[in-house]
């Protein structure tokens, strides 16, 4: 298992270096001088090369890669272009808000996608199982700026049960969560219904109903143990997913967050800052991955980890 | 037509007035003859947070909203464009390089530190380092730096005679920083700002909110509130419903679709006034066929700018008559509708004169070779930006010209609106005015030397005679000379039609209906709310 966890962890290294060339690569492509768009619309030529000197814009990508990966090594992600501060600060404070809101919605995809997934199942071809198709259809039809804006107009404006934004007491965390976490319950919904389809006609499906167990035992203790395999696996994805409409959900309601930090910092781009957003959301997903397949062994006692 | 002419402060008042209706009339009378509620918190949403709140670092807008309430400048500028004192009582004129400041005694920063000639010196010091200049020192003029007389006067000077430098004294961005604060928090500075203004620096949540607390010090007319709070709401609609929910009492960069409604309900103000800024078009003279003049007078000709204003830009901004709007000092309108009234015929008339007979398929075309011109715009930068773009073309399409028009992210636009080897026949533009003075605009946009890089004559307008006129202008101390220079100026920029003006564009809040004493300033950059107060 250690070794697994090593070489697992060894081969994220390289998945880092890529991400942040790829990112280094692609701000410096873009067209969008960072100093211009700092300086304004008052700005002469010479001021705009006195800047790009300063922030040293004007030394080769490459230079500038193998620079980033020393700091990186010292653990230093560097200092925003635009206003001087250090950007593992910036980040940290977004971050907090953006695993707040991922965490929520986590909970809420785990909660509701799995226990609608299992009983559609179990009442397969029952209303519950077509009410519960439809509506993961439909979540997973609807865009999260769409479904965030409607649930603003029903929640805060029509019913004023629940602040339209911003991040505060838990009442805040409501909507935001839910709206993130409805495409992704959705999915799971589905993969858990028909992995649970395919264990629920197994001999020790009908063994534990045999021997008197409970439906919810045996669903939960006996079939969704088994079934959950292909459901962690989703999860995991999923996981991407829940960030990547953390962007969205975060400007919609206003939230804080990773997402919001990283459009902001494109659009006036501040490409350390874009460097330290995207190497934390990349390194998120590859620990994530990672505790998926570990999850496997403590599901499933037949992985063995070499 | 002198009967037609209107000052500038008649006008001010007069689009103010037909901005927010009578309505709006009466309740300011009524506003005049209460007095101030004491106390409260004022909520305002706008849709991006300020990177910095120090203004070395940071001139857009959202951060010199919040900052102005800090900071305070020399002089002010009052929202009928008039300079007054700040942190400076009286000032004189020594020279046409120079003015004297006298401060204010007795004055102190945030953080009990005085604010005297020698703090004075510190920020122009700071501002105007050549190794290391602050933000405003790009678009402050040709300011050479300060010399202090005595603990409280100060003399400004410019290394040449420039008529605007007293105006520019009074930018939001010239405001003062306490120099032992910058000192303390060094880098940090842009979090933790320190200066003299009605209202002081709270709490900064980034990309949150900010709040500022009342300055119970403060040595001049003690604002009303006990807090102001900046929200941040990215998303348009959900800033407008943060209003109706009361989550928000004022918001900046309001929908525009929704400002006829919100005028009709009496539970909303809307405030507005003519900004500085104009939209327009920037035609590349360089790159033919814009260099014949006829050409462009078909564009402007063929181009329903009257139309586009009232069905597109609607309440967010008025027809523009020049490429300064009426709130600028200097301006005189170009009578674009006189010259060149909407008339495709006469239009197709300047093109045929210019060689462009009509092929196959009725697009114009000279020599075999169809009239074809290249377009750069924004979209979501400046209101209906993408659609007047649209519109424009579709005016070209019928004309018989083809619009190749691209609607790249506004930080490509940045680039080609830099670039020095500009190959785009024309480009969505605007110009926003930062000192109110023509000056500002008709320098930078227009003078042969600020074409790209150098400045900002994306229209690659090269004429002596223009540019003789302006220079005079700048360093006249007779503001009369001034305006009739500039009077003259506008005129020959509307001969040779470089620019296509669409609207000025008004600065526009929304709040609610107990929000009293609001005023709107024509300079985007200037947010007056030390002196709101919330009648609940």
């Amino acid at each position: 298992m250690t070794r697994f966890l090593v070489r697992r962890a060894a081969a994220a290294i390289p998945i880092m270096l890529g991400v942040v060339f790829i990112v280094m690569g692609t701000m410096d492509v873009i067209p969008g001088d960072p100093a211009a768009m700092m300086l304004g619309q008052g700005a002469t030529q010479d001021m705009v090369t006195r800047l790009r000197a300063e922030l040293g814009l004007d030394r080769p990508l490459a230079v500038r890669y193998v620079e980033y990966l020393g700091r990186l090594l010292r653990g230093d992600l560097g200092h925003s272009i635009v206003d001087g501060r250090p950007v593992s600060e910036e980040i940290r404070q977004a971050w907090t808000a953006t695993l707040e809101l991922g965490a929520a919605a986590l909970v809420l995809t785990v909660v509701v996608g799995v226990t609608a997934g299992a009983f559609a199942a179990h009442w397969r071809d029952s209303v519950f199982d077509g009410a519960s198709r439809v509506l993961a259809l439909v979540g997973l039809s609807m865009p999260v700026f769409w479904t965030g804006i409607v649930f603003i107009l029903v929640f805060s404006l029509e019913l004023r049960w629940l602040p339209s934004g911003g991040r505060g007491a838990w009442p805040h965390l409501v909507l935001p969560a839910v709206t993130l976490a409805i495409p992704s319950a959705a999915t799971i919904a589905r993969v858990t219904r028909s992995a649970m389809l395919g264990v629920l006609h197994e001999d020790y499906v009908r063994t534990a109903y045999a021997k008197g167990a409970h439906d919810a035992a045996v669903l939960f203790r006996h079939a969704l143990r088994n079934a959950i395999i292909p459901v962690v696996t989703v999860l995991g994805l999923q996981l991407g997913q829940l960030l990547g409409g953390a962007i969205l959900t975060e400007t919609v309601f206003s939230w804080p967050g990773v997402g919001r930090l990283l459009v902001q910092a494109i659009s006036s781009r501040d490409y350390i800052l874009v460097e330290g957003g995207v190497l934390l959301l990349a390194a998120t997903f590859v620990v994530t991955n990672l505790a998926v397949d570990v999850a496997y062994a403590y599901l499933d006692p037949r992985v063995v980890y070499r | 037509m002198p009967g037609n002419r209107m000052t500038r402060r008649q006008f001010v008042r007069r689009s103010m007035g037909s901005l927010a209706g009578a309505a709006l009339a009466s309740a300011a009378a009524q506003e005049a003859s209460a007095a101030p509620v004491r106390g409260g918190t004022l909520t305002i949403a706008r849709p991006v947070d300020a990177t910095s709140l120090d203004l070395f670092t940071d001139s857009s807008a959202p951060a010199s909203w919040v900052y102005g309430l800090i900071y305070e400048p020399l002089v002010t500028l009052d929202p009928s464009m008039r300079v007054g004192p700040g942190l400076a009582s009286s000032w004189r004129v020594l020279s046409p390089t120079t003015i004297r400041f006298t401060l204010r005694k007795g004055v102190k920063f945030h953080d009990g530190t005085p604010c005297d000639a020698a703090a004075i010196k510190f920020n122009f010091d700071r501002t105007f380092d050549p190794k290391k200049p602050g933000i405003w020192a790009s678009f402050a003029g040709p300011v050479k730096g300060l010399q202090v007389v005595d603990d409280s006067t100060v003399d400004v000077v410019a290394t040449e005679p420039f008529a605007p430098l007293l105006l520019n004294m009074s930018m939001v961005h010239g405001g003062m920083v306490s120099p032992a604060a910058v000192r303390k928090y060094g880098a940090d500075f842009g979090r933790h700002p320190v200066g003299t203004g009605p209202f002081k620096f709270e709490e900064w949540q980034p990309r949150d909110h900010i709040t500022l607390s009342r300055n119970d010090d403060y040595w001049g007319e003690k604002p009303p509130l006990d807090r102001i709070v900046f929200k941040v709401i990215p998303d348009d609609s959900a800033r407008m419903i943060a209003l109706r929910t009361g989550e928000a009492d004022m918001v900046l960069v309001p929908l525009v679709d929704q400002l006829p409604a919100l005028r009709r309900d009496p539970n909303y103000t809307v405030a507005g006034t003519v900004g500085t800024r104009v939209v327009f078009l920037s035609l590349t003279l360089t790159q033919p066929p814009m260099d014949d003049v006829r050409v462009r007078r078909a564009i402007i000709m063929a181009t329903d700018r009257k139309s586009i204003q009232a069905n597109l830009v609607q309440s967010a901004g008025t027809l523009a008559d020049s490429v300064i709007t009426p709130t600028t000092f200097g301006y005189a309108p170009m009578h674009l509708e006189s010259r060149y009234p909407y008339d495709p015929k006469a239009a197709r008339a300047l093109l045929a004169a210019a060689g462009y007979r009509p092929g196959a398929g009725g697009a114009l075309e000279r020599g075999g070779s169809p009239l074809v011109l290249s377009m750069i715009g924004s979209r979501g930068r400046y209101p209906k930006d993408a659609e007047i773009a649209q519109a424009f073309q579709a005016q070209m399409h019928d004309l018989g010209v083809r619009v190749d028009l691209q609607l790249p992210e506004y930080p490509v636009v940045i680039n080609a609106l830099r670039t020095p080897t500009l190959n785009v026949h024309v480009l969505f533009s605007a110009y926003g005015n930062l000192t109110g003075d023509a000056d500002f605009t008709l320098v930078n946009c227009f003078e042969s030397d600020q074409v790209p890089p150098a400045g900002w004559n994306t229209f690659r307008y090269i004429n002596p005679a223009y540019d003789k006129l302006v220079k005079a202008a700048r360093v006249s101390l007779n503001a009369a000379e001034r305006k009739q220079l500039y009077a003259q100026a506008q005129d020959v920029l509307a001969r040779d039609v470089p620019a296509v003006p669409f609207y000025n564009m008004d600065n526009i809040a929304v709040m609610r209906s107990y929000v009293k004493g609001f005023v709107p300033h024509p300079v985007e950059y200037d947010l007056r709310v030390a002196q709101v107060w919330l009648q609940k």
